[in-house]
């Protein structure tokens, strides 16, 4: 009982943790222009697994933010909605990239000290 | 219609008009990709079911989208929208109740007093629901209410004071009290009147008789009133406003049984209490019921003033209130 607590809890605050970075985890996928299908298996190849439920709506928010473009392209009679990321998008991953690697530092640091 | 269609038309219902079609397609196109990638050839129903089940229910599916949550009112709105019904609610009752008060003094327009009650009553979801379409209005065209503009600055947080915070025992005494009234109004309405000991001869108030849907009307206001104060636990402008005008009605439905008492009691020819004291000498049966009446209309005179004394501090906190601007503390540098 005590062990599945803490499994849960962990999953919890894992996908929370995680949550965060998605962002900029289909952000730095997104140079080349991808269809959401595509882009949930290029990010499970990596490690990241997202359902579509949660990614179209944030695909739909990046671009309302003015962060991606997106056209519908018509392949093998099936339309399907492709996302590239626009000069702002890049600008801002760039940014997000270097908030990144930064907040890695520090969480490195941070949690070997806590280890001492 | 495939489960697919039925599916997405169902999606659709809870998305926003503006980018529903375009949504659909996307989805429509991932569970296309999905199954293509699943199944070799054509799908059978139970792929699809299994699919869609995976997908999750219509209306959480519509939920992650910007616009596909369902509320009429959201939380941003929420604390606006009750303030604003608090007053609404607060401002259509106590303007009832002010007329009904002034139109038992002036006696202008003779309605029964349980059409008036009625009419308070319905009149409180009938104001709810105007405020909930005028925020459902305000919401579809994107209208936000902006409670936090500007740079927020501690030092305006209002000040704790002892005043607003409502005394419960008041509170809870006034309920017992009007509670207890109320029932015996409502159980004995021929039975409130004289006694008279030991022979049990009954003389029953014809003045109460006369107005006990006004009277009922008046302690059920106030009940109402402190029970939401109770509620609420603290005064707020609203509240002392809607108070007070519980208060006024109250004030009018004694001058109306003050009134109805001395003329009872001058067609009967009573000259004042203690006269009539004096009389019961000279003949005893006839006059108790005179003295029971100058009781009563004493009982209600006393009431009317502890009523208008009451309402008259309110009215007193409610203006120094206005008046007196809270002050913004000078933090201290330093010890």
């Amino acid at each position: 009982m005590k062990t599945q607590e803490s499994k849960e809890q962990v999953l919890n605050l894992s996908q929370e943790l995680r949550r965060g970075v998605l962002p900029l985890a289909v952000l730095s996928l997104l140079k080349d222009k991808k269809y959401g299908y595509a882009l949930i298996g290029d990010l499970a190849a990596a490690g990241i697994e997202i359902d579509q439920g949660t990614l179209y709506p944030m695909l739909r928010r990046l671009e309302s933010q003015s962060l991606l473009d997106s056209s519908w392209v018509l392949e093998e009679a099936r339309p399907r909605r492709y996302y590239q990321i626009n000069e702002q998008g890049s600008r801002i991953l760039e940014t997000l990239s270097h908030e990144w690697k930064n907040l890695n530092q520090l969480m490195e640091n941070l949690l070997d000290s806590g280890t001492k | 219609m495939n489960l697919i269609d039925r599916y997405l038309h169902e999606v659709g219902k809870y998305l926003p008009g503006k980018n529903r079609e375009d949504i659909l397609a996307e989805i429509r196109s991932h569970l296309s990709d999905t199954l293509d990638e699943r199944v070799q050839g054509e799908a059978s129903e139970q792929d699809v079911i299994n699919l869609l089940k995976e997908t999750g229910s219509p209306r959480k599916l519509a939920a992650s989208y910007p616009g596909g949550q369902q509320y009429l009112i959201g939380p941003d709105q929420y604390p606006f929208f009750r303030m604003v019904v608090g007053i609404v609610i607060a401002a259509v009752i106590g303007a009832q109740l002010l007329a009904i008060g002034v139109n038992s003094v002036l006696g202008e327009e003779v309605v029964p007093y349980w059409e008036s009650f009625a009419g308070v009553l319905t009149s409180i979801p009938a104001a709810i629901g105007a405020v909930v379409i005028v925020f459902m209005i305000l919401r579809r065209f994107g209208v936000n209410p902006d409670l936090e503009d500007g740079e927020w600055d501690p030092r305006t947080l209002p000040e704790v004071n002892e005043e607003e915070q409502i005394k419960k025992g008041e509170r809870i005494f006034g309920i017992t009290i009007g509670s207890i009234f109320l029932a015996l109004l409502a159980a004995f309405p021929d039975k409130i009147g004289i006694y008279l000991f030991p022979d049990g001869t009954f003389y029953p108030n014809p003045v109460i008789a006369q107005n006990i849907g006004l009277i009922a009307l008046s302690l059920l206001a106030s009940i109402g009133m402190d029970i939401y104060l109770l509620w609420q636990g603290r005064w707020t402008l609203a509240s002392r406003i809607a108070r007070i005008a519980v208060n006024l009605l109250s004030i009018g439905v004694l001058i109306v049984l003050l009134e109805g008492h001395t003329a009872w009691l001058s067609t009967h020819g009573s000259t004042g209490f203690f006269q009539s004291i004096e009389k019961l000498g000279v003949d005893v049966a006839g006059n108790f019921e005179l003295v029971g009446m100058e009781a009563f209309r004493l009982a209600f005179g006393v009431a009317l003033v502890v009523t208008i004394i009451e309402t008259c501090l309110m009215l007193y906190r409610l203006v120094r209130r206005s008046l007196v601007k809270t002050e913004v503390p000078v933090l201290s540098s330093g010890k």
